[in-house]
Formats: C-alpha cells, sequence, structure tokens
C-alpha cells in the first residue's frame, strides 16, 4: 500500500528526478567550491538565477498547457528596454517606479495577449507563431532603447541583494512564486490547465473552455516574461535590448529538466525552480572545473537528454518489477 | 422531475451522403429505450444529434414537448443530457477523482477546490459499483487503470452531472458480467429516480434484460418501435434487415484442393481471444461482424502491425511477422481503411505513392524509367483516370484514390491481400469497379482476406464470412447459410436465424 503511495506521488510529481539531479550536481559543485552555500555565495548565486526562474515559471505554464513560447526571452528584452529606456531614470521616485513596474507588467501580458490570440483563437502553430512575434518584440525593444545603457534607482538594486532575518531577500520571492503555484493548481483554472495539456478534445468534450485556457497560459508567460524583466534590470542596474536573447532556451531546457512533459499536460513550477538551479549549478562546476566554456552548449545538450529519458527510465524500470 | 425527450423526422446529410433519412426517437422519464440498428443504419448519428455533437439538417428535437437545439455538446449537458461515449473523454493523467468532476468540480469560497469533498463524492459515486473492480479508487491514475475500469469511471462521470436524459452508447461493451449485471440494477434504480436512458448495445442479450422498448434503425430510417415485453430477437433483426433483403448471389466455387495460403490458430491480441481461420490460393474470405469487434486487429497481426499470440502458417510455413517489413517480404500486403491517414501521402505524386512499397526493386540501382513503366502499367489496369502520374494524389476523387491505395500494393505482386473496409466512403461506380479488381485478382490465384463493415458488400463477393464478435469468431457462414438475416443475427452475438447452428 506504502509503495502504491509512493509510486502514485512519483506519477503526479514529476520533479522527482530533477530532485535526484539537483542533489548529485550540488555535491560536485559543493566538492569544488566549499563555499558553496555560505551566504554570500549562495545569494548572489540565486540573484543571478532568479530572473530565469521567472522566465522558466511561465513556460512551464505555457508547455504544461501543451503549447511553447519562444517569444520569452524577447519579452524580457522589450520589458528591459522599456523600463530603462522610458519609464525608469536613476533619480525615479518609490511611485514611479510602482507605475512603471505595473506598466512592464500590463505591457508583458498585452504582447503574451498577442501570442495567445494567434495561437488559440486563430490556431497558428505556437512553435512558428511565437519565433515570429519575438522578432517583432525584439525590435519594439531596439527601438525604445537603439543601443545599451541607461540606469534605475539604486535603492532597489540595494533592496534585492539584501539578507533580512540572514536568508537572501531572493529566497522570500522563491517561496512567494511556489505558493503562487500551489494555489494555482488548486484552482478551477489549474485543473483545466493540466486537462488542457493532457487530452484537449477529451477536455473539450468536458466542458473545459480550451481555447480560453490556452490563451490565458500565453497572458501568464507575458506577465512572468514582465517579472523576470523587472527583477533582472534590478539585478544588473541598466538597460540592454539584447539582454533576454539567450534566455528563450535555457527557460525551456529548465522546464524540461524540472520533469515537466515537453508535450503538456504533466509537470509543475517546483521542478522548474529545481531545474534552472540545476541549470546553474552545471554552470558553475564548468567555469570551476576549468572546462572549456565552449563545451557549455554539449553539456546543456547532455543534461536535456538526460532529463528527458531520466523519467521515461524510471517508469520502464517500475514496469520491469511490477 | 419528470423529462421527455423526442426526435422527430431528423436528417442528416454529410457532404451528399444520407446519414440519417427520418429518425425518430422518444424517451421518457423511467424509461430504458433500446437503439438498434445494422452497421451504417445511422444509430450513432441519431444519438450524437440528441446529445448536440452533430446538428441536424432537418427535424427537430423536443424537450419536454418544446423545441430546442444544441449548439454543442455543453448546451446538451446544460439542458441535462449527456452521453456515456465508447471513445473515451477521460485525461490518462489526472486521477479518477479529478476526471469526474472535470469543469464541475467542487469548490470551497468560489475558487479554490474542494479536495476533500471532491474525494468523498467520488468514493460515494465508486461505492454504486464497489466489489465489482479491481484498481479503482480516487485517487488512482486514469492511465493505470483497465479498459473496464475506465469505462466505469465514464458512466459515473456521465452521471456526476445529474442528468435527466442519459445515452449508453456501446458503455457494456468492455465491462464483464458481474459489472454489467452491476450497471443493470443501478439503471433500474435511475429509473425509479426518473432518468431518462437510450441504450446503444450490440448485445441482444442485454437489450431483452435491461431494454422497455426498442427503436430499430434501417438505412437512416426508424422502421420500428416496438416494446421488448411484445417482441422477440427474431422480430427486431428482421426489422434491422430489409424484407426483400437477400442480395443476388454470384455462386463460386473455390477448387478445394486450392492449396490452403494462410491457417490461423488460436491469435490471440488484446482485442481478440482466438481466432481461427483458413483462406486458400482465390479464395475471398469475409470478415463481418459490428464495427470495433477485431476485425481490424485481425488484419493488423496477420501483416505484423501489432503484437500478437498464436500459431499463424503462410503456404505451409510458420511464420511470425513482428514488423510490416516481414509480412511484405512474404508476399502478404495490407490495405488501410482509412485512406488519408494510412494509405497515402496525399501531397505527393501517383508515381511517388505507387513506387513507395516497391523501392527495393527499382531503388539499387535506381531505375526510375523501370518503375513508371511498372506504376503506369498497373494504373492502366486499374483504369486510373488521372492528369498525369505527377500529379498529387489529392487532385484525384475518392474512388480513384483508392486504386492508388491498392495499386501500390499490386506492384509487389502479393499472394495474400488483407483488406481493412477498403470501400468506406467509396462512391457506387467506384465499389464496383473496385469489385471487378478483386474478382480479377482472385481468379488470379490471390487470396483474400476482405473485412468490410457493409453486410450487403460480404454477401455479393464472398464465398465465406466470418463474422466477429468481441473478438470471436461468432458464426462463419458459407453457402445458403449466408444471408443478411443470419449475418445480422451473428453480428449481435445470437445464434442461427434460419439453420441449426453448423
Amino acid at each position: 500500500m506504502n509503495l502504491l503511495r509512493l509510486q502514485r506521488y512519483a506519477n503526479r510529481n514529476s520533479y522527482l528526478f530533477a530532485l535526484l539531479l539537483l542533489v548529485v550536481v550540488l555535491a560536485i559543485n559543493y566538492s569544488l567550491q566549499p563555499s558553496l552555500f555560505e551566504l554570500r555565495v549562495l545569494n548572489g548565486n540565486l540573484r543571478n538565477w532568479f530572473p530565469l526562474m521567472l522566465l522558466a515559471a511561465g513556460q512551464t505554464i505555457v508547455i504544461i498547457g501543451g503549447g511553447i513560447d519562444l517569444s520569452a526571452g524577447a519579452m524580457v528584452s522589450m520589458v528591459n528596454a522599456l523600463l530603462v529606456g522610458s519609464l525608469l531614470t536613476a533619480e525615479s521616485t518609490p511611485d514611479e517606479v510602482l507605475l512603471g513596474a505595473l506598466i512592464a507588467c500590463g505591457a508583458g501580458m498585452l504582447v503574451g495577449a498577442i501570442n495567445g490570440f494567434c495561437v488559440a483563437y486563430l490556431r497558428l502553430q505556437p512553435i512558428v507563431t511565437t519565433y515570429a512575434t519575438s522578432f517583432i518584440y525584439a525590435g519594439v525593444a531596439l527601438y525604445v532603447l537603439p543601443r545599451p545603457g541607461g540606469a534605475i534607482p539604486a535603492d532597489l538594486a540595494r533592496t534585492y541583494r539584501s539578507t533580512p532575518l540572514d536568508i537572501p531577500f531572493v529566497v522570500y520571492l522563491i517561496v512567494l512564486l511556489i505558493l503562487f503555484w500551489l494555489a494555482l493548481r488548486a484552482t478551477r483554472f489549474g485543473q483545466y490547465l493540466f486537462a488542457t495539456g493532457g487530452q484537449p478534445n477529451a477536455a473539450y468534450a468536458s466542458g473545459v473552455p480550451v481555447n480560453f485556457v490556452r490563451f490565458l497560459t500565453y497572458v501568464l508567460s507575458g506577465l512572468f516574461a514582465a517579472l523576470a524583466a523587472i527583477a533582472l534590470t534590478i539585478s544588473v542596474s541598466t538597460g540592454n535590448p539584447r539582454i533576454g536573447d539567450k534566455m528563450t532556451l535555457d527557460s525551456i531546457v529548465a522546464v524540461v529538466v524540472g520533469g515537466t512533459r515537453p508535450n503538456g499536460g504533466q509537470g509543475g513550477i517546483i521542478g522548474t525552480v529545481m531545474g534552472i538551479v540545476i541549470l546553474g549549478t552545471i554552470r558553475n562546476i564548468i567555469s570551476f572545473a576549468n572546462v572549456p566554456t565552449w563545451s557549455q552548449t554539449l553539456v546543456d545538450a547532455l543534461i536535456i537528454i538526460a532529463a528527458l529519458t531520466g523519467p521515461g527510465l524510471i517508469r520502464l524500470i517500475r514496469r520491469r518489477f511490477q | 422531475m419528470k423529462v421527455s425527450l423526442s426526435a422527430q423526422h431528423i436528417v442528416k446529410r454529410y457532404s451528399g451522403v444520407v446519414a440519417l433519412a427520418d429518425g425518430n426517437l422518444n424517451v421518457e422519464s423511467g424509461q430504458v429505450v433500446a437503439l438498434l440498428g445494422a452497421n451504417g443504419s445511422g444509430k450513432s448519428t441519431l444519438s450524437k444529434i440528441i446529445t448536440g455533437v452533430v446538428a441536424p439538417n432537418e427535424g427537430q428535437l423536443l424537450l419536454d414537448g418544446r423545441p430546442v437545439t444544441f449548439a454543442s455538446p455543453q448546451a446538451a449537458k446544460k439542458a441535462g443530457i449527456t452521453a456515456v461515449y465508447q471513445e473515451l473523454s477521460l485525461i490518462p493523467d489526472m486521477t479518477v477523482a479529478e476526471n469526474i468532476w472535470l469543469a464541475h468540480e467542487p469548490l470551497q469560497f468560489g475558487v479554490r477546490i474542494n479536495r476533500r469533498e471532491m474525494r468523498r463524492r467520488t468514493d460515494a459515486l465508486l461505492d454504486l459499483f464497489s466489489g465489482a473492480f479491481h484498481t479503482l479508487d480516487a485517487d488512482a491514475l486514469v492511465a493505470d487503470l483497465p479498459p473496464d475500469e475506465k469505462q466505469i469511471v465514464e458512466i459515473l462521470k456521465a452521471f456526476s452531472l445529474k442528468p435527466r436524459v442519459m445515452i449508453l452508447d456501446e458503455a457494456t461493451a468492455s465491462l464483464d458480467s458481474r459489472q454489467v449485471d452491476r450497471l443493470f440494477n443501478l439503471i433500474q434504480q435511475w429509473k425509479a429516480e426518473n432518468l431518462a436512458i437510450v441504450f446503444v448495445s450490440h448485445r441482444m442479450e442485454e437489450i431483452f434484460r435491461v431494454a422497455d422498448r426498442a427503436t430499430v434503425l434501417r438505412n437512416g430510417i426508424t422502421v420500428g418501435d416496438v416494446a421488448i415485453s411484445e417482441t422477440n430477437e427474431r422480430e427486431l433483426v428482421n426489422l434491422m434487415i430489409e424484407a426483400s433483403a437477400t442480395p443476388r448471389r454470384h455462386e463460386r466455387t473455390v477448387a478445394a484442393d486450392a492449396p490452403v495460403r494462410l491457417s490461423v490458430r488460436g491469435l490471440r491480441t488484446q482485442a481478440l481471444k482466438g481466432i481461427d481461420l483458413e483462406v486458400r490460393d482465390g479464395e475471398l474470405l469475409g470478415i463481418g461482424g459490428l464495427q470495433g469487434q477485431g476485425q481490424s486487429e485481425l488484419l493488423l497481426a496477420l501483416f505484423g502491425a501489432i503484437p500478437w499470440t498464436g500459431e499463424v502458417t503462410l503456404s505451409g510455413e510458420p511464420v511470425h511477422f513482428r514488423h510490416p517489413r516481414a509480412a511484405m517480404e512474404k508476399d502478404v500486403a495490407f490495405v488501410p481503411g482509412d485512406r488519408a491517414s494510412e494509405g497515402l501521402l496525399y501531397i505527393r505524386s501517383i508515381l511517388e505513392n505507387l513506387l513507395l512499397p516497391s523501392w527495393q526493386r527499382y531503388g539499387i540501382p535506381l531505375q526510375l524509367d523501370r518503375g513508371r513503366q511498372d506504376a503506369t502499367r498497373i494504373a492502366d489496369d486499374l483504369g486510373l483516370v488521372r492528369p498525369s502520374m505527377d500529379a498529387p494524389v489529392s487532385a484525384l476523387s475518392g474512388g480513384n484514390a483508392q486504386k492508388v491505395v491498392i495499386g501500390k500494393w499490386l506492384l509487389r505482386n502479393p499472394k495474400l491481400l488483407l483488406l481493412n473496409d477498403p470501400t468506406k466512403g467509396v462512391d457506387v461506380g467506384a465499389k464496383a469497379e473496385f469489385y471487378n479488381l478483386l474478382n480479377d485478382l482472385r481468379q488470379a490465384g490471390t487470396a483474400i482476406l476482405f473485412y468490410s463493415s457493409d453486410d450487403v458488400e460480404l454477401l455479393e463477393l464472398c464465398d465465406r464470412v466470418l463474422v466477429l464478435h468481441d473478438g470471436k469468431v461468432s458464426a462463419e457462414l458459407s453457402g445458403s447459410d449466408l444471408n443478411r438475416a443470419n449475418l445480422v443475427a451473428a453480428s449481435m452475438g445470437s445464434g442461427h436465424m434460419n439453420h441449426e447452428p453448423a
């Protein structure tokens, strides 16, 4: 009976393989860099990873719903350019900062809604659509902020780096992110999301508003891209119209490594959070182990393959022993 | 609350083909109406119209005496009409409870799903079938359930909507006898609670156990509405077939000394429960029965496309194909039922489609000219009407496209031809040409195993017909036994009507 419960738990929580991988890579990283768990190092790492974590959280929702968002990185670039290029300066007041952040979120949701409209209602193919729209968003970024530069109030970065109660500020934000996910799962939309990604026809026949759910996943992805851009802007305190370009692929890799099924219908943001930590840790290892950086891509690819086959292997082994 | 549903003079046409010409059905609270008909009689079209899946062209639906139209399945559900279909509407990666309550989850504070309540209600529903299943519980993943338990979940899901009218479309097909007993007890209980039930089944025995009335469809027309207590199996079967329906049979005999091409003993797959058969060279053996009784699986297994156990000998040599390629090497050819997805590459040329299975012969060394000559010869033999050999298959009519499907295998000179309902959606003229082609092939000594969902076709073409029912051969008909009444009776799982079983 306990075995059955464990098995069901493993089925529902597809991130168990990611958890295993996480322990392994952390152990390796720790052996190369004994200071890994010191507050200063921990805070630095998490701060660097957090923007991508937010972006990948949005990507997770889209992928569970059966889609993919290749414009995620371009949306980050666009919002970063908007923030630095037209909304904020180094002398902005807290009120202006808040307003700027709200406008940034609105812009993210708007471009997400464009993606969602094309995919859910015009029935365009998600890969092609979001790849195409990514050029529009990248173009907007370059239009708003033609070259890198600009600044934001320094207080923001100070808060972002702080460690209230000897815990990095970012950890509180990660906890909020996970709470958001657990709350989302507990709503009807959570059920609809998994049903839509799992078997759209059956979901439709059961009365799930499949198109609207798909649309919302892209809006949420846009919102998370905006939040990622805000975090990134604070973290680097400047603007760069191409800052998010490389983030799209990383966000997808993190989602897959975190145990979310690439075809949709299974997975979650908790796994994605682990996926980000795994990716970041591996990059740490590469830099500490004096592996040439050009092999980073190769390692990334191997990790994706391992992550894709890992859960399948577990299932295969389980079947063998039944 | 009492309810009555009445479908009146429903007409449904699919691009010119009349699926339903005059469909009528009446059901009211506390009644079980069985909907019967042979293949293609329109019973699934009628039940889809009632549940809003398909919109009718003419006629009207009356709910409690008032005309209604359903734009979608959801609209019908809101009006209290739900259906349990054979093609399951479950999400494999979600739990039993999540599936049953999908889109009508019990909520807390208006937003949060009340999982405890959901589980409690699910357990209450599962209690209805308690003792009749093994692994089923509220937290089990649907993907892990066997087919019968999935079916139970499907039934409970429909019931969880508190329907007023429930349509059970072959809902007993994958249930065992104990589960069927339980379902029938529930149906009696639901009747007492004023539920109206439409019961579509291919099992005569079940219809007589559970139904109060039977509505019989034939060729898209409701031809009878009788009280079960005042009828018998024979009368129902006679209603299902046309009174004058004894198509002229062309007596053909296969030389008794023709060599046995294919012999099958105890063939089993997931759907098949032990099939024995034998086909001689030049014989056209028909496979009949209602759709989905394992006919396609039989052909696929023989072609090596799905795993199977049992003994198969081809020309006296034991074989066990594990891949279609192995079957092709032994001169077996398979013509799939679904042209669009399995038979043709629509956007590629006729030539390419014809040569696709034969590249071994023309590929090494590349002999495009010879390939083109042979393909053209086959196309001419088949009377393929075509703009040119290089025109895409999508430019052809349905009948001509079907010729390409068969032609690509004829190029390999098959000794055994497996046909999986090849004339579905083919117009009458093209069918006649196709029949001539089959006759030519048998003259040439090809052994043919021919599954068709069209009973008339089987009667006209075949020497012998095996009728499949629930994955078993329920009858082998030949000679004077091979008539419409026997065919229909056997496909409903009952014995011979006119003759003693052989």
